[in-house]
């Protein structure tokens, strides 16, 4: 069962980690859409960019450039840096 | 040698490089040279371009494998409900990995963009799991409600300046050794209802 979230990078070892339980998902819950479909890039790098800002409170520009970065190194994004 | 033996041997001088080079940058700072590291290590300098083409390959491997480390430890924490918890558990971590994160920490800007964003990766995923556990004690209401980056940057602040000022505070051992226990207590008695 244990997976790493192509889009996000998280490790998923719980069930809870999936979106609706399912394992068969390669992305975690935090990724998923609430109809358990996986998040656009648009919509993660958004996700990304407000969770940044709210849990260390960066600048906008910085948290973009992180987001931005963590993203292309991620299977589900990197296509888009290419 | 046997294609086995040899990727054995290989191995062997990749991990001697990656402990080497952990262990120079420690006490050196990221400045130290790969000439340096190639001498401690017993091999060529050119081995070690064999397994990292280029510097910040290798500090970029070390940066990660430490982050991966750390993550891994708070990530079996993130589900308690207990801050003082987590705190210890990360405590716990850096104390093992001390000089490397003051050096990180003190000399980041020195690091190369792409080396630096690891780091902020590193530091945003404690964030992650320091803000699922500080949500979680907020809405128990056994901490106060603030924002939660400004709990997370006041832990943070507080633990590098030890951290940074550790020869004023502890030049012969461990500053976290000393310390960690009274920081995490100070820090819970500041943001607990």
């Amino acid at each position: 069962m244990k997976k790493t979230c192509i889009s996000c990078g998280m490790p998923m070892n719980e069930i809870s980690d999936f979106p609706g339980g399912d394992t068969s998902k390669d992305y975690c819950i935090h990724c998923a859409r609430p109809d358990g479909s996986m998040q656009s890039f648009e919509e993660r790098k958004a996700g990304m960019i407000r969770f940044i800002i709210k849990t260390q409170g960066f600048d906008d520009k910085a948290a973009w450039k992180l987001a931005e970065n963590n993203m292309k190194r991620l299977p589900a994004w990197k296509k888009y840096f290419e | 040698m046997s294609g086995s033996k040899r990727q054995l041997q290989k191995e062997r001088t990749r991990k001697k490089i990656i402990e080497t080079a952990y262990q120079i940058y420690s006490q050196q700072g990221f400045a130290a040279t790969t000439a340096a590291i190639a001498k401690q290590s017993g091999v060529s300098h050119g081995t070690i371009f064999v397994h990292f083409p280029s510097v910040n390959e290798l500090l970029a491997y070390l940066i990660q494998d430490f982050g991966n480390t750390l993550a891994l430890e708070l990530r079996g924490l993130s589900g308690c409900d207990n801050v003082k918890e987590l705190l210890k558990a990360y405590i716990s971590v850096l104390i093992r990995h001390e000089d490397f994160y003051i050096r990180l920490v003190s000399e980041r800007s020195l690091l190369p963009e792409d080396v630096q964003m690891i780091y902020a990766n590193i530091q945003s995923t404690v964030a992650f799991h320091f803000n699922k556990v500080v949500e979680r004690e907020m809405v128990n209401q056994t901490v106060k409600k603030i924002p939660v980056h400004m709990v997370f940057n006041t832990w943070m602040g507080l633990l590098h300046y030890y951290l940074l000022n550790k020869d004023f505070f502890s030049p012969e051992t461990s500053v976290l050794k000393r310390y960690g226990s009274d920081l995490v207590e100070v820090f819970w008695e500041l943001i607990r209802k």
